[in-house]
């Protein structure tokens, strides 16, 4: 069952047509990769499904409910969750506090104080430094802290703006293996990279972009093999 | 003599430190320079004396004077700051000038301009010890002062909505696509920071026992003086940058006489913003304009 579709999607920003009529289905348990070169629209469509982007025609369905004119905290709150591009982790907070601030939607204390034990477990790094400012993390780490803080809110669906993007080798294999494992565990994702082989290794769908069109989707080996692609990013990312 | 004057300049410096952390809340959080809030520090002791007039309880008389700056404050927000968004910076500066000029002549009309006097609440209850005469007023406000700026400072750091404001005064856009409701944050914040410029117009009236429609500016001045004395949008600073206020200006009259308050409260400013810029506890500008 489609769990998250996007239909017809237009975003412009002033006279820029950023998304011109994007499509895009998820279905639940599925990791779907959107992929495409630098400014063909990948940012701007999951600021437009989180709402911190405003759309101008085309509409959103999540989990069998309109979300189209919600704004980015309702949305949230129904478990669109997304990992911004660059990280946004706030750094005057230290690291607890940014946690909490994924939580901020939600009332329970108790169950949110467990989570974040859960998290510091996971990323003892992030434990062992919980009341210092998020500022001392390094690239990767904060990039953990906020896949962090997007599992707080409670994500049915969380959506990651490359987030591979700047990290060494070590990491990249982390986010990816993290990525994977949250998966299993049941949940949604969908996920913009510029590592596109690895991006497609772990997908269940894949769809590309250019220029704020889909020019073309569907399974990830198939993808994978297209001549287009395989020119376009492939070729880049395996050297 | 010289500590009863420093007791005396610890009662302005508790105004004028309320006045410099409503504006610093302003600056800080949302990096709008209100200048409405020496309006609605006026509106806190006009009002009250308004309804002491017309015969109401003193509760009334405080609570419809920090109710009215609190609605005032939604105005504000709603037509000098929302429409002016994404424009020039300045523009929503110049709008808060317009309902301060607005709220003075709207006094001006119903009250005059002469300076009214307030009546006295608690009839010359004063403490000493030694020489040294404390007023119960002036304590009292001096205490409910400090208990605001430390109840707001747990707020700002304990509560969620508190880690939501701090994230909003580093980046907009962060706090955007973590779901901070700007919608409702916004306005409320506006409250908060009139209710502490109108609790200090209370104060105000209420320890100097005078009102007038223009109280507001010569303090407001001096409360954005405090303010970049101690560093904008750093509450502490506001309160170091009150603190140092009050006490220079208390400190000058009694020394080389009246005509030498400006002078020296604005030379302050002026030398700490040539030693440090950022003012005393306040950091250099780095992080990303809002
Ligand atoms: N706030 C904005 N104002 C104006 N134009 C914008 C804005 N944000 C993005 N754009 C434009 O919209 C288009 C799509 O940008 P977007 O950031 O979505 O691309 P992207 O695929 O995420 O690129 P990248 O790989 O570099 O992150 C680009 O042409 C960009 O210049
Ligand atoms: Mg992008």
């Amino acid at each position: 069952m489609t769990f998250l579709s996007v239909c017809d999607l237009c975003v412009r920003y002033g006279r820029v047509e950023a998304l011109s009529g994007v499509s895009l289905s998820l279905r639940e348990g599925e990791i779907v990769t959107v992929l495409g070169a630098n400014g063909a629209g990948k940012s701007t469509l999951l600021r437009a499904v989180l709402g911190a982007t405003p759309s101008q025609s085309g509409s959103m369905i999540f989990n069998g409910q309109d979300v189209t004119k919600l704004a980015a905290h309702e949305r949230i709150a129904r478990g669109i969750v997304l990992v911004p591009e660059g990280r946004r982790i706030a750094i005057s907070l230290t690291i607890e506090e940014n946690l909490l601030l994924g939580a901020h939607l939600r009332r329970d204390m108790v169950q949110i104080k467990k989570e974040i034990e859960g998290i510091y477990e996971r990323f003892p790094n992030l434990g062992s430094r919980r009341n210092l400012l998020a500022s001392c993390l390094s690239g990767g780490e904060q990039q953990m802290l906020a896949i962090g803080r997007a599992m707080l809110a409670r994500p049915k669906v969380m959506m990651l703006d490359e987030p591979s993007l700047g990290l060494s080798p070590l990491f990249v294999t982390k986010v990816f293996d993290l990525i994977k494992e949250l998966n299993r565990d049941g949940l949604s994702v969908l996920l913009v990279e510029q590592n596109a082989g690895k991006a497609l290794a772990v997908a269940h769908s894949a769809t590309v972009l250019e220029l704020g069109r889909v020019m073309m989707s569907g399974d990830p080996q198939t993808l994978a093999a297209d001549p287009r692609l395989q020119e376009a990013y492939l070729g880049e990312a395996s050297t | 003599m010289l500590t009863q004057q420093i007791v005396n300049g610890l009662m302005l410096s508790a105004i004028y430190m309320l006045v410099a952390v409503a504006f610093t809340l302003a600056i800080g959080v949302l990096n709008f320079l209100n200048f409405s809030i020496p309006g609605l520090f006026m509106i806190g002791g006009m009002v009250a004396f308004g309804g002491l007039r017309l015969g109401l309880p003193w509760p009334l008389a405080f609570g419809g004077a920090l109710g009215a700056a609190a609605l005032i404050a939604l105005a504000v927000e709603r037509f000098a700051y929302r429409p002016m968004q994404g424009s020039d910076p300045e523009t929503p500066l110049v709008s808060s000038l317009g309902f301060l000029v607005l709220l003075e002549n709207l006094m001006l009309v119903r009250f005059g301009s002469d300076q009214q006097s307030f009546p006295a609440l608690l009839a010359d209850m004063n403490l000493r010890f030694g020489g040294l005469v404390i007023g119960i007023a002036q304590l009292i406000s001096m205490a409910l002062s400090v208990l605001l700026v430390v109840w707001l400072s747990w707020f700002l750091s304990r509560t969620n909505t508190g880690r939501q404001i701090r994230t909003v005064a580093e980046s907009r856009e962060t706090a955007l696509l973590m779901g901070v409701n700007m919608g409702t944050l916004v306005p409320r914040l506006f409250v908060g920071s009139a209710l502490l410029a109108s609790s200090a117009g209370l104060l105000f009236a209420v320890n100097y026992q005078q009102v007038s429609p223009f109280m507001g500016e010569g303090v407001g001045f001096k409360g954005v003086a405090a303010m970049i004395v101690g560093g904008m949008g750093s509450i502490w600073g506001a309160v170091l940058g009150g603190l140092l206020i009050g006490l220079v200006e208390v400190l000058t009259i009694s020394t080389v006489g009246a005509n030498f308050v400006n002078i020296s409260a604005y030379g302050l400013l002026l030398l700490i913003l040539i030693l440090r810029p950022q003012g005393l506890i306040g950091q250099p500008p780095s992080r990303e304009k809002l």
